[in-house]
C-alpha cells in the first residue's frame, strides 16, 4: 500500500535535488552558508515558490491545492528534512493566512488565496514585546477610522515571524479599550497599501538558531486600515486565534519530525563510517540502542502525528484536545533525543562549519529549539490540557469514542473528509477519542496477540498501558480544579496524558493499518504465514512494541518493566535498511526515485 | 438536573455562584452576581471550561465562549434560564 500524501512529498523532494549535492540550490553546504552569515534563504524560497508549494497552504476551495492537512504535514517535513529555517520561514504564509481559512468570509479567503499561490507572503502578529503568551494583555489597538469607515492601527507586535519580507499581516489588535476575550479582533493587513509613514519594522533580533529567518516586528503609528480587513467578527479575535492554532499546532509537529530525521540520519552516517579501535561505532551495543532508541522515538512522534493529522479533518471537535498534545509531545520527545544522538557523534556534534557535514548536527539541534516555544509553548499546551481534565476524565470513564471519526482518523486507506471549520471547538466536550478508545483496543491487541498474530509481548504491553491510563485517569479526577494557579506535579499528569494519548495513537495506526502494510511486508520478503519475522515493521508489530516500550516509560516513569531491551535490537535491521536506501526514516515506506514519479 | 421543573434564574444563579467560589477558591459569600468574572481573575481560557459543569448540571448544550458573552453570574444565569425553558418549551 502507498501513502497518498508521501507520493506528493517524494514528488517535491525529487524536484528539490539531492541536498548532498553542493551544486544544487537547496543544499545542505548552501543551508549552512546562510546560517553562518545570518541571510535569508530568499532563492530557496522562489524556487519552493516556483514548485507551487504557496499553493498547498491554501484550502481548495479558496483557490489551492490543500484538502486533507495530512498532505500539508508530509510537504513540510520535506523542507524541514533538509533546513528548518526554510521550513518555518516559508510555512509561516499558512500561519499568517490560516484566521482567515478558519473565519474569514469566502470573498476575503479566494482574494488572499490568489495572492498567496502568486507569491505574497502573509505573517501573523500576534505577540507583543512584554506580554508574550498573554495575548489579552495586547496594547495593540484598532479605533474606529475619523470618518467612522475602517481602523487606524498603532502600537508594536514583536518576535513576528517574516515581519520585513510580510507583504500581508493578520494582526490581533485591541478594538474594545477594556479589552477582556471580546475586546480583540482580527485585522487583515495590507502593509503594501499602507502610508509608508504609518508602519516600520523593528530592528531584526539576533539568534542562536534558524539564524537566517526574517524575525522582528513591526510598529503602527495610526495606520489607516479598510473596513474590509476585519477577519470574521469584530470581537472575535481571541476566539479566531485559539481556533486557528489548533490546526498550525498540529502541523508544527512536521518541523520536528524533519529535524529529526536530520539528527537520526547523521548520527547513522556517523557510526558506520567511524571506526574506534579497528571496529566501526555501530558495531558497539551501546552505540547501537542510542540509535535505535531514538528510532523508536521517532516512529512513535510520527505515529502522534500521522493520527494527529489526519484528526483536523476526521475529529475536529477534539482538536483542542489533540492539538495541545501533538505540539508538546513531538517537540519534546525530538529535543530529548538530540543529546542522545550527540553521544554518538561526540565531538562532530559541536563541530561547525565543514569539519563533519557542514556542522548540521549542532545546526539543526540549535534550530529546533524555538519549535518548542512558538504557537504556544510547552507549557501553554500543558495548561491547556489541565483545563480540560474534566472533560477527559468524564469521557474516559464513559468509554465515549466516536468510533466512526477514529476510524477516519487512524485508517491511512480512507480518503479523508472535507475540513468542516464549523466544528471546530474551543474545548472538547467529548474528551479525547483515542485515549477513551484504549480499553477496546488493548482488548483487541490482546486477542490477535492470543491468536499468535503479534508477539505476547505486544499484549503484555497494551494490558500494563491500560492499568496505568486507570490509574493516571483517577489521579487526574482528584486534582481540584482550579482557576488559580495549577500546582507542578498536575503538570506532570499532563504530560503522562499525553504519553498516553501517543501510546492510543500508535495502537490504533497499528490495528487499522496492519493488513495493509503487513501484507506488503509478506510479499516482498517472499515470507509464509506461519512464519512470524522479527524485523518487519508492520507484519511483526515491531514498531508497536518498541513505540509502546518507549511511552509506557514516559506515561508512567516508575515503571520498572521487565523489558530486556531487545525489542530495539531488531529495530536496528529496518532503521538501517531505511537509511542505506537514503529514504526517509518512517513507519511507512517512502517512494524512491523511480515510484514517485 | 434532569427532572422536568425548570430552574429558576435565582437557583441557576446560586449554583452557579457556588461553582466560582469553587474554582477561585474563595468564600462563595465574597462573589458578586453582578461582578464581572475577569475581575476576580477568572481566567478567561479557564472560564471556557466552565460550560461542561453546566452541560452536566442542566443537561443542555452551551457555547464554550458563554462567560466571554455573558461575563458575569447574573448574565449566565439569566441567560441559562432562558435557554432551559425554550428547549423544555420544544422538548414537549
Amino acid at each position: 500500500m502507498r501513502y497518498g500524501p508521501y507520493a506528493a512529498a517524494a514528488r517535491l523532494d525529487e524536484r528539490l535535488g539531492d541536498p548532498q549535492d553542493d551544486g544544487r540550490l537547496f543544499s545542505y553546504a548552501r543551508c549552512a552558508a546562510l546560517d553562518e552569515g545570518e541571510e535569508f534563504p530568499l532563492e530557496i524560497c522562489r524556487e519552493l515558490d516556483f514548485l507551487g508549494l504557496p499553493r498547498a497552504y491554501v484550502p481548495v476551495e479558496y483557490g489551492g491545492t490543500l484538502l486533507g492537512y495530512d498532505e500539508a504535514l508530509q510537504l513540510m517535513r520535506v523542507v524541514a528534512r533538509r533546513d528548518l529555517t526554510v521550513a518555518i520561514g516559508h510555512g509561516k504564509t499558512f500561519l499568517g493566512a490560516v484566521s482567515v481559512w478558519t473565519s474569514g468570509d469566502a470573498e476575503q479567503a479566494r482574494r488572499l488565496g490568489a495572492e498567496i499561490a502568486g507569491g505574497t507572503i502573509v505573517s501573523w502578529g500576534l505577540t507583543e514585546r512584554d506580554h508574550g503568551s498573554d495575548l489579552l494583555a495586547g496594547e495593540v489597538r484598532a479605533v474606529p477610522g475619523p470618518d467612522g469607515s475602517g481602523y487606524r492601527l498603532s502600537g508594536e507586535k514583536w518576535l513576528i515571524n517574516n515581519a520585513t519580507r510580510g507583504h500581508q499581516l493578520c494582526v490581533l489588535a485591541r478594538t474594545d479599550t477594556s479589552g477582556g476575550p471580546r475586546g480583540f479582533s482580527i485585522l487583515l493587513v495590507d502593509r503594501r497599501t499602507l502610508d509608508p509613514a504609518s508602519h516600520r519594522p523593528l530592528p531584526a533580533v539576533a539568534l542562536h538558531g534558524i539564524r537566517g529567518a526574517d524575525i522582528s516586528g513591526v510598529a503602527f503609528t495610526d495606520a489607516a486600515v479598510p473596513a474590509t480587513a476585519l477577519v470574521g467578527t469584530e470581537g472575535g479575535g481571541l476566539e479566531i486565534v485559539l481556533k486557528s492554532l489548533q490546526l498550525t499546532r498540529t502541523l508544527c509537529a512536521s518541523l520536528s519530525l524533519g529535524a529529526a530525521d536530520q539528527a537520526l540520519g547523521l548520527a547513522v552516517d556517523y557510526a558506520n563510517e567511524r571506526h574506534n579501535f579497528g571496529r566501526p561505532l555501530v558495531d558497539l551495543p551501546q552505540t547501537r540502542r542510542l540509535l535505535t532508541e531514538s528510532y523508536a522515538d521517532l516512529l512513535l512522534a510520527e505515529a502522534v502525528t500521522l493520527v494527529a493529522g489526519r484528526a483536523i479533518n476526521a475529529l475536529t471537535g477534539e482538536l483542542s484536545v489533540s492539538s495541545a498534545i501533538t505540539k508538546y509531545f513531538v517537540p519534546t520527545l525530538v529535543d530529548r533525543m538530540f543529546p542522545r544522538l550527540a553521544k554518538v557523534l561526540g565531538s562532530r556534534a559541536l563541530l561547525v562549519g565543514d569539519t563533519y557535514r557542514h556542522g548540521r548536527f549542532q545546526k539543526v539541534q540549535r534550530d529546533h529549539r524555538i519549535v518548542g516555544i512558538f504557537d504556544g509553548s510547552t507549557m501553554v499546551n500543558l495548561h491547556s490540557l489541565v483545563n480540560q481534565f474534566p472533560a477527559l476524565v468524564r469521557g474516559y470513564r464513559r468509554g465515549r469514542v466516536d468510533l466512526a471519526g477514529l476510524q477516519a482518523a487512524a485508517t491511512l486507506e480512507e480518503p479523508l473528509g472535507a475540513f468542516d471549520r464549523t466544528r471546530l471547538e474551543l474545548v472538547s466536550r467529548p474528551g479525547s477519542s483515542p485515549v477513551q478508545a484504549l480499553p477496546l483496543a488493548v482488548e483487541e491487541l490482546c486477542e490477535l496477540a492470543e491468536a499468535g498474530e503479534v508477539g505476547t509481548v505486544v499484549g503484555t504491553l497494551a494490558t500494563e498501558l491500560r492499568a496505568a491510563t486507570d490509574r493516571l485517569i483517577e489521579q487526574m479526577a482528584g486534582h481540584r480544579p482550579t482557576a488559580l494557579d495549577v500546582p507542578a506535579e498536575v503538570f506532570a499528569l499532563a504530560e503522562s496524558y499525553a504519553a498516553c494519548f501517543a501510546a492510543a495513537a500508535a495502537i490504533q495506526l497499528w490495528l487499522r493499518n496492519r493488513k495493509a502494510f503487513g501484507s506488503d511486508e509478506l510479499r516482498h520478503s517472499g515470507l509464509q504465514n506461519s512464519e512470524l519475522r522479527h524485523s518487519e515493521l508492520w507484519y511483526s508489530g515491531l514498531w508497536l512494541e518498541a513505540a509502546l516500550t518507549r511511552a509506557l516509560a514516559l506515561v508512567d516513569p516508575t515503571l520498572r518493566t521487565e523489558l530486556s531491551g531487545e525489542v530495539f535490537d531488531r529495530l536496528a535491521v529496518p532503521l538501517f535498511a531505511q537509511h542505506a536506501s537514503g529514504r526517509l526514516l518512517s513507519l511507512l515506506p517512502y517512494p524512491g526515485e523511480e515510484e514517485s514519479a | 438536573m434532569t427532572t422536568t421543573t425548570i430552574s429558576s434564574t435565582t437557583e441557576i444563579r446560586d449554583w452557579l455562584r457556588e461553582r466560582v467560589a469553587f474554582y477561585l477558591e474563595r468564600p462563595i459569600e465574597e462573589i458578586d452576581s453582578a461582578a464581572r468574572l475577569v475581575e476576580y481573575g477568572l481566567d478567561s481560557l479557564y472560564a471556557l471550561t466552565l460550560c461542561g459543569d453546566i452541560e452536566d448540571e442542566f443537561d443542555i448544550t452551551v457555547p464554550p465562549t458563554l462567560a466571554w458573552d455573558f461575563p458575569s453570574v447574573n448574565a449566565i444565569a439569566e441567560q441559562l434560564h432562558d435557554q432551559i425553558s425554550e428547549q423544555r418549551l420544544a422538548d414537549r
